[in-house]
């Protein structure tokens, strides 16, 4: 009688469907943040667009709106150079630089790496000022409350159709530089229309950060946010 | 640089995901990704290649992606659209709607090993 193998069976190919999420390392620290910033009821606000569309203006002049009302901090990431931090610690807050080193975009990890640098108990409002661009920040959540994308008259209206992903998973835009609308071959309602049609719940104001235009309404909305998260 | 993350984020929740043993039959990694992932399937097989000129442990494990089109579906009628031009709004009754239920994937959807 000729024994009956119960060796495992050779050549075959075993398989095993995980279903991960590729970013799953990413969506963890994530979520440390967020529950973080739940505890010390600080409100966190993720600020992309392209480089050069006005974001650290935008920080400068809502820091010198707001600090006397609130206590604010910023983070800001960018491949090299500290001009940035700088550049928003002028007008009196504290600002963090994240050298990235050449990467695109900001990590949750580099988030929570610096987090201890913040007196966050005592920060009502803390922006992540991400590195300028489109594509790639889309992709890592940061575990911020909301997500708010410049996108400056100076750019040109077509972008929220060739970034949709950005545009998808931001809960705000602001057309920024809009006291260049006269100078500008840019359309805000094309613009809006492109960006409702990919995100029909997306919210919009207009800014100019140099004359003041729609700061008013930006800092409001902001105030109104924070006092959402204070519960 | 993008790439280059992912690949190493993949590694790393392979690494976590798999023992030792088993990470050294692994044959192919199956990537389903969604055209909203701004994942470009060839410059992530560049970046996958070079990673192993680095670390040359998985140089034998053959990384194979799949892109998934966009879809959506209507909250109120159900239908499924093919979202095309980025439009996102309802083919059947014309309401706008996020709920994307294809093509935003990130995923190690699956893993072949040696025995």
């Amino acid at each position: 009688m000729i024994e009956k193998s119960t060796k495992a069976a050779r050549g075959t190919v075993q398989c095993e469907n995980t279903n991960i999420n590729l970013l799953k390392a990413n969506d963890f620290v994530a979520d440390i943040i967020k529950k973080e910033m739940a505890k010390t009821k600080t409100l966190l606000i993720n600020i992309t667009s392209s480089a050069g569309s006005g974001k650290t203006t935008l920080m400068q002049k809502t820091a010198q709106k707001l600090k006397d009302k609130i206590t604010m901090a910023v983070m800001v990431g960018d491949l090299e150079t500290e001009r940035d931090a700088d550049r928003i610690r002028e007008t009196g807050i504290q600002a963090l630089q994240i050298v990235t080193g050449g990467i695109c975009h900001l990590e949750a990890q580099m988030i929570h790496q610096v987090l201890d640098q913040f007196d966050l108990p005592n920060i009502d409002l803390l922006f992540i000022e991400n590195v300028g661009n489109l594509v790639c920040p889309s992709s890592f959540d940061l575990g911020e409350d909301y997500r708010v994308t410049l996108m400056a008259t100076t750019e040109g209206d077509d972008k929220p159709k060739k970034y949709p992903k950005m545009f998808l998973t931001s809960d705000m835009m602001l057309v920024s530089k809009a006291d260049l609308l006269p100078y500008v071959p840019f359309s805000v309602e094309a613009v809006i229309k492109d960006a409702r049609e990919v995100n029909y719940e997306i919210e919009v104001l207009q800014v100019a950060s140099t004359t003041g235009e729609g700061i008013d309404e930006w800092c409001d909305w902001l105030l109104e946010k924070i006092e959402q998260k204070k519960g | 640089m993008h790439e280059t993350s992912i690949v190493n984020s993949i590694m790393r929740t392979l690494e976590q995901q798999f023992e030792t043993e088993k990470l050294n039959k692994m044959k192919v990694i199956h990537l389903k990704v969604g055209i909203l992932s701004n994942i470009e399937p060839r410059l992530l097989y560049n970046a996958y290649e070079a990673s192993h000129m680095m670390n040359p442990k998985y140089q034998n494990v053959q990384l194979k992606i799949e892109m998934t089109e966009l879809k959506i579906q209507c909250e109120f009628c159900d239908h499924i659209t093919d979202v095309e031009k980025y439009r996102f709004i309802c083919d059947k009754c014309e309401k706008p709607s996020k709920n994307v239920i294809q093509g935003e994937e990130m995923l190690i959807h699956k893993v072949e090993f040696n025995d």
